[in-house]
């Protein structure tokens, strides 16, 4: 097994998932690139901690927001179809809807499940369950367009934020797609908002949130929509938005950017044309889109890897993926979602509708520290079960005889393989050579030759390259 | 939906609800549940429910009037209760408490005094990875639910431990995170084994005698039974907790009915909502049984947009008077059932 055979699977595995252990790796590359793609493009077999053993736990599960999201970490970190998850977190970016309106987890929960169920499929049946999702109704008032007195919100942001981008429709568009929508809203509407808005729980706690098609309510007369005219309902509507080629740079790009690069350079735009006309050719198959560019060479290439920051999803899920920690439910479960909030990720809380600002801006002093503390803290804790077996695996080097600039360069190997700065390195090994030679032969658990691995292993948790993806 | 009588000679009628979510946030805020996992009834007819959330036993009545409450807030001091899970009493009126946290069991009387506990986290006998279900037989020896043991371990009332059974596994006599538990007039007792999705019957010495139910969503069939209740006459009413239901099965294991609940508004409610027109008033024009999208026609998604609906049904209690009480955690109630 090669070396750059493990590099390039790392890699993939960062932007693909969550990061993966040596194990995994070792797996994969057995697998082969190219069907490992295709099993991240086709989840089965998740093996995830199942929700009914998370909420017998978790009894509130659902009904407040910080607990219904800890369900979906112990997803990201227990899954073994972690691209689903990836999606899942990039859709939730993408149509992003916080929780601060409408106080309704167990719908937000559903429109997360919505998410995952068609991440990796149609992006036009994605896009008509967007629209028919209770949450993303409320959140963009959709609730309050009505035939003959049009509510403008989602019928705009679909178009701009959702599939099109600014400069691809006209205002008048904009008044079409919104009398496209009038009707569809959630059931029982006045009651679900008196509740909403006042954060209501009584008496007998959350309701969750249905989709109504009110008739009624909708307005059925002749619509021109993208230089489309007919009586179009909201289905037609998407129907019409998915066939533009706007629509196929939009998604294409904002997935090249997700999983590849923040900026598209003149490279990245040969892939997201690639992209393009796989969506085209698929029938709008997100599946397709992410097949092209993962089998990119761009994608494949050096200068992909390590050049975006880790979301602090990312960082907090990777770190608990590569521990082995959160296999079972605990309370400490509330460390990894808090984690990623001090981070500037509150699952279920974006900014605003435009979703989280990625790349470097992940990256203050305040976040930095946060990053460091946690990532330290997990991965050099030499109690979890990952660190454990990467303990393990020294201990077969050398008959666990390892130079401080061995360990340095076996650790660094273990956590990624993670290439550094040569002044990172020397800064590793000279702090690990304050103590000679490391003997873990005999070692005892938790003992300080263990301990002296955690403690590097932290250090190179700390350091800027791990901010990396 | 109601009950569905299988025979003539069983059947079970709605009797009212009680309960609603107390107020304030992480604090205790006076009358009201929040996620209620234990239920159980003194001698003298006051209803004890403990809280997973805001955490504290409360004390109310069949007439809804709420009575106070012990071993309020979070803690693993003596009288204070970190993750409770089940409660129970003995013939003298002790409420015994289980915490999964601790991995303990802590004791009370009836006004709230702390009067004991027992138990230490660990596998070997008496120690406990997670108690849950907990319930006495007529010598009043505790039978406690050892979940990650996937075990029962029988003790004195004093905690005393006497003798064990279990293992992980499906075969007879084996359990996979057992759950609740009941003992019927004879001290046979009966497990809530929760990942086999069955019930599982056993002397009171731990010899296997039966299992009922199968994974299903069908008559006597189960998906996640979280608690077992036997009556005078042997039938087990059994709190199928991811069906949303509860069912009937008569001493032989034979399907009598199933409840999927029938909630009205308990007096809590009433109150709050003629303190609270602005909900009220939508509320009384609302749809609250709505049908459910096809991706969502499931019972646990049913149960979270019908108010009427069980939701969660974690605990099934018998009284004296054969009164069936069944607790649901994500409704922050009870409904009670009276047979017929």
């Amino acid at each position: 097994m090669s070396s750059d055979d493990l590099a390039l699977m790392a890699h993939l595995m960062r932007r693909a998932g969550f990061g993966a252990t040596r194990d995994e790796l070792e797996a994969y590359v057995a697998n082969g690139y190219e069907a490992t793609v295709e099993d991240l493009l086709h989840p089965r077999d998740r093996g995830n901690l199942p929700d009914d053993v998370i909420r017998r736990y978790h009894v509130a599960a659902d009904e407040n927001l910080s607990i219904g999201t800890v369900k979906w970490m112990y997803r990201m970190i227990t899954t073994r179809c972690p691209l689903e998850e990836k999606l899942t977190l990039f859709w939730h970016g993408l149509f992003a809807t916080s929780y601060f309106k409408g106080n309704q987890a167990r719908t937000q929960m559903n429109q997360f499940n919505t998410f995952r169920r068609h991440a990796l499929g149609s992006f036009r049946d994605l896009l008509v369950q967007l629209s028919r999702d209770p949450a993303m109704i409320f959140w963009l008032d959709n609730n309050d367009n009505h035939a003959g007195a049009i509510n403008e919100n989602y019928g705009r942001e679909l178009l701009e934020l959702f599939s099109m981008g600014e400069g691809n429709y006209t205002e008048e568009d904009v008044k079409e797609c919104a009398r496209a929508f009038t009707g569809w809203t959630i059931g029982n509407v006045d009651y679900m908002t008196a509740k909403g808005l006042k954060d209501s729980f009584s008496p007998y706690g959350r309701i969750a949130w249905h989709y109504e098609y009110v008739p009624d309510d909708h307005d059925d007369g002749q619509k021109t929509f993208l230089g489309e005219t007919g009586r179009f309902n909201g289905e037609d509507a998407v129907d019409i938005i998915v066939r533009q080629p706007a629509t196929a740079q939009f998604i294409s790009r904002r997935l090249f950017q997700f999983f590849t690069a923040d900026e598209v350079d003149e490279e990245g735009e040969k892939v997201v044309e690639a992209m393009v006309q796989a969506y085209f050719d698929s029938g709008y198959e997100i599946r397709c889109v992410l097949r092209a560019l993962f089998t990119s060479p761009y994608f494949k290439s050096e200068q992909a890897r390590f050049a975006r920051v880790k979301a602090p999803v990312e960082l907090v899920v990777g770190a608990a993926r590569l521990s082995g920690s959160y296999r079972e439910p605990t309370l400490d479960i509330d460390a990894v979602q808090a984690g990623a909030t001090f981070m500037g990720q509150a699952i279920g809380r974006p900014p605003d509708v435009s979703g989280w600002n990625e790349g470097d801006e992940w990256l203050d002093g305040g976040t930095v520290m946060e990053r460091v503390n946690f990532a330290a803290k997990e991965i050099g804790d030499v109690s979890k079960p990952g660190i454990r077996a990467i303990i393990d695996r020294l201990t077969t080097d050398n008959d666990g005889v390892l130079s401080p600039g061995d360990l340095v360069d076996r650790c660094l190997d273990l956590l990624g393989p993670l290439p550094v700065s040569e002044e990172t390195r020397d800064s590793l090994t000279s702090h690990v050579a304050e103590h000679g030679d490391l003997h873990l032969a005999g070692r005892r658990q938790g003992g300080e030759s263990e301990q002296r691995v955690g403690e590097l292993l932290g250090l190179i948790a700390a350091t800027p390259e791990f901010q990396f993806a | 939906m109601s009950t569905h009588p299988a025979t003539k000679t069983f059947s079970l009628e709605y009797v009212k609800t009680i309960g609603m979510i107390s107020a304030g946030g992480s604090g205790v805020g006076g009358r009201g549940f929040n996620n209620p996992v234990g239920l159980d009834v003194s001698s003298d007819g006051r209803i004890f429910v403990v809280n997973r959330t805001q955490i504290r036993v409360c004390i109310c009545n069949m007439d809804e009037e709420f009575l106070g409450d012990f071993a309020s807030g979070l803690g693993s001091e003596n009288g204070q209760l970190h993750l409770p899970t089940a409660m129970a009493f003995d013939s003298q009126d002790r409420l015994y408490v289980t915490d999964e946290m601790t991995h303990r069991v802590s004791i009370f009387d009836t006004e709230g005094n702390f009067l004991g506990k027992w138990g230490e986290q660990g596998d070997g006998d008496g120690q406990l990875n997670g108690p849950s279900g907990i319930e006495f037989d007529s010598e009043d020896n505790a039978y406690v639910v050892d979940q990650h043991n996937h075990r029962v371990q029988k003790y004195s009332r004093d905690g005393d431990y006497l003798l064990q059974w279990g293992e992980f596994g499906d075969g007879d006599g084996q359990l996979n995170l057992p759950w609740g538990i009941g003992v019927d007039a004879d001290d046979n007792v009966y497990v809530a084994d929760w990942r086999n999705d069955r019930i599982q019957k056993f002397s009171s010495d731990g010899r296997f005698l039966a299992s009922y139910g199968e994974s299903g969503d069908g008559d006597g069939q189960f998906n996640r039974p979280a608690d077992v209740a036997v009556d005078r006459d042997g039938y087990m009413y059994v709190a199928d907790w991811e069906n949303q239901r509860v069912q009937v099965l008569d001493s032989d294991g034979v399907f009598q009915l199933q409840l999927r609940g029938q909630a009205t508004l308990s007096q809590w409610a009433d109150d709050f909502f003629a303190a609270n027109p602005d909900e009220g008033e939508p509320r009384s024009r609302s749809n609250l049984t709505p049908s459910m999208p096809p991706h969502l026609d499931t019972p646990y998604h049913a149960a979270s947009q019908s108010e009427s609906l069980f939701w969660e049904p974690i605990c099934v209690t018998l009284d004296r008077q054969g009164r069936l009480y069944v607790t649901e955690s994500r409704r922050h109630r009870f409904q009670v059932y009276q047979r017929t």
